[in-house]
């Protein structure tokens, strides 16, 4: 119990200092699940049992939520092994979401990003290995990570195009795929990517055109877009206009947005680490890889 | 001696005639949930006296649960409703009314449309006046700003409002809704114009069907009891409810969490696994 607070105690103040990186929060969560399962097995229940709220608890259950106040000297022996597990896992997850590539990119197709992600750039390069395909990169202004994306993929002789925003939707009718990275996931399947995605998806969606999300899942948040903005990071909007053009900017605003919320409607498929799922299916994933009452750190 | 089996036949007759009184959704699947766990109890303790006492104490603790769930769906649902927002709500219902007032309580100033929420019969005016007054009064004693819409007006009011929160008198299998008639027309009119569609509905009202059109929502949930016994033909009689199909839904808020549809019928599974 008092370490689940001391850990609780740290992850609000992590999040609390950057809230648009719900990574921190989604691995305190994870670790706050995993000394809750290491509690129950030695406790001896089972370990479906007493995870989730449901129906059947409702009517059956005799009692409230249990406590953790019971020392158990292997608990933490347990805990370091469970961690040390998690951390393998993280570890290699880019290398997971790779080797489902070739099951999805096939040859001669047109694949469509934007901006950079290296979990995509990993993938494709799987692919690449076998398959000859083309990829056009939209460069996902102001930071222009697209470019970048584009010189390594080139490098490993991937047929590479680089287009600006405004081009997404032109273009779209020739590509076969949409393949994105994110930022986070949402509980409801919907995504927090770099600005400039939910033009892409909504151009995807306009065409019929799948569109594949490559994350691992520690990005998986249980966050619901509550519309708070509680994820919107602005950033100086030097990139947009630069201070040198001084008479125009005291007369508008400019606002510089990081990221973008996209519904999961235009979402086709999830590639993560533990497979391809669809977006209806996130809540499950959910409740697999945290507890419910952790959801509120 | 007693046995379970005539326990559970006389439990089975008493929500049978509570059904036959008032023909709601809710008290079905609120007995039919009950009755269950009787018969998990049974499986568990042989000696009869004992099962009785064992399930006197659930269903107290079951009683309790059901009349915490409504704060939980409160605190819940109430992020999702921002400052400044307007909002339209269908009928009368406790929930959403329990959800406004925890949003009044953290601080949030916003304004809601209330349909009138007709009864079709012409003759029944009395009743529909005082019903539609019911919500926007008790929505005014909590000093929210209300205006109350015809229902033909949900589509011209809908460019207006921010979200849609509803709530259910039953949750099926699919993730659909039952709720008073006219909540399919709201649910299409946001869909159309991209407004998020949130019900709220504690966790007793997920019933054990799966209607595919509106045609296959039983007749005893539709139309009143008396009505059901009365009338001769019930292709004249105006339905009361109306089925709501998942892919119209946001999300659905109830005290075992925020679920989107898909999740609806997995929770169900659980119970009757």
């Amino acid at each position: 119990g008092e370490l689940m607070d001391l850990i609780r105690t740290e992850g609000q103040r992590m999040t609390g200092a950057q809230p648009s990186e719900t990574t921190v929060g989604n691995m305190v969560r994870r670790v706050l699940k995993i000394i809750r399962e290491e509690y129950g097995r030695l406790h001896g229940h089972s370990e479906e049992s007493d995870q989730q709220e449901s129906l059947h608890k409702l009517l059956t259950s005799g009692g409230l939520s249990e406590d953790f106040s019971t020392p158990y000297p292997l608990l933490r022996a347990n805990v370091i092994e469970a961690i040390n597990e998690l951390l393998i896992e993280l570890e290699g997850t880019t290398d997971n979401i790779a080797m489902q590539a070739l099951e999805h990119i096939h040859s001669n197709e047109v694949i469509m990003t934007i901006g950079y992600s290296r979990t995509v750039e990993a993938f494709l390069k799987e692919a690449a290995r076998k398959r000859k395909f083309q990829v056009i990169v939209a460069e996902c202004a102001p930071f222009c990570q697209g470019h970048e994306m584009a010189v390594r993929l080139s490098k490993e002789n991937i047929e590479t195009t680089v287009m600006s925003d405004a081009a997404i939707f032109a273009v779209m009718s020739r590509v076969n795929k949409v393949i994105i990275g994110t930022k986070t996931i949402l509980a409801n399947g919907a995504l927090i990517a770099v600005s400039g995605t939910h033009t892409l998806a909504l151009a995807a969606k306009h065409h019929s055109t799948p569109l594949i999300v490559c994350a691992p899942m520690f990005k998986l948040s249980p966050q619901f877009p509550n519309e708070e903005d509680s994820f919107h990071k602005f950033v100086s909007p030097q990139e947009v206009l630069p201070f040198t053009e001084g008479e125009i900017l005291a007369k508008i605003n400019v606002h510089c947005p990081v990221f973008d919320y996209v519904p999961p409607e235009l979402i086709t498929l999830f590639i993560s680490n533990i497979g391809g799922n669809a977006p209806s299916y996130i809540y499950r994933l959910l409740s697999e890889l945290y507890h419910p009452d952790d959801y509120e750190l | 001696g007693e046995t379970i089996q005539g326990l559970r036949k006389s439990l089975r007759t008493a929500i049978d005639t509570l059904s036959r009184v008032d023909s709601s959704v809710a008290v079905s699947s609120g007995g039919e949930l009950f009755l269950r766990f009787i018969s998990l109890t049974s499986l568990e303790y042989s000696d009869y006296s004992k099962c009785k006492e064992i399930m006197i104490e659930r269903g107290e603790i079951f009683l309790r649960k059901v009349s915490l769930s409504r704060n939980k769906i409160a605190k819940l649902c109430h992020p999702f409703i921002r400052d400044g927002a307007r909002i339209l709500t269908h009928a009368y219902s406790r929930v959403v009314l329990r959800v406004l007032e925890a949003a009044v309580e953290s601080k949030k100033r916003f304004s809601i449309y209330v349909t009138e929420s007709q009864p079709d019969q012409a003759g029944q005016l009395q009743t529909c006046y005082f019903h539609r007054q019911k919500m926007a009064k008790a929505l005014r004693k909590l000093n929210i700003p209300v205006t109350v819409i015809l229902d033909a007006a949900v589509g011209y009011i809908m460019e207006k409002v921010d979200l849609v929160l509803v709530g259910a008198e039953g949750v099926v299998e699919s993730g659909g809704i039952i709720n008073k008639i006219g909540t399919n027309q709201i649910a299409v009119c946001a869909k159309a114009q991209n407004k998020p569609f949130y019900v709220v509905a504690e966790s007793f009202k997920f019933v054990r069907l799966f209607p595919l059109n509106q045609q296959d929502v039983p007749d005893k949930f539709k139309y009143k009891a008396d009505t059901l016994k009365t009338s001769q033909n019930l292709t004249e009689e105006h339905p009361w409810i109306d089925y709501t199909s998942p892919s119209l839904i946001t999300l659905l808020f109830t005290d075992l969490g925020v679920l989107t549809p898909s999740a609806v019928s997995d929770e169900l599974i659980k119970l009757y696994l």
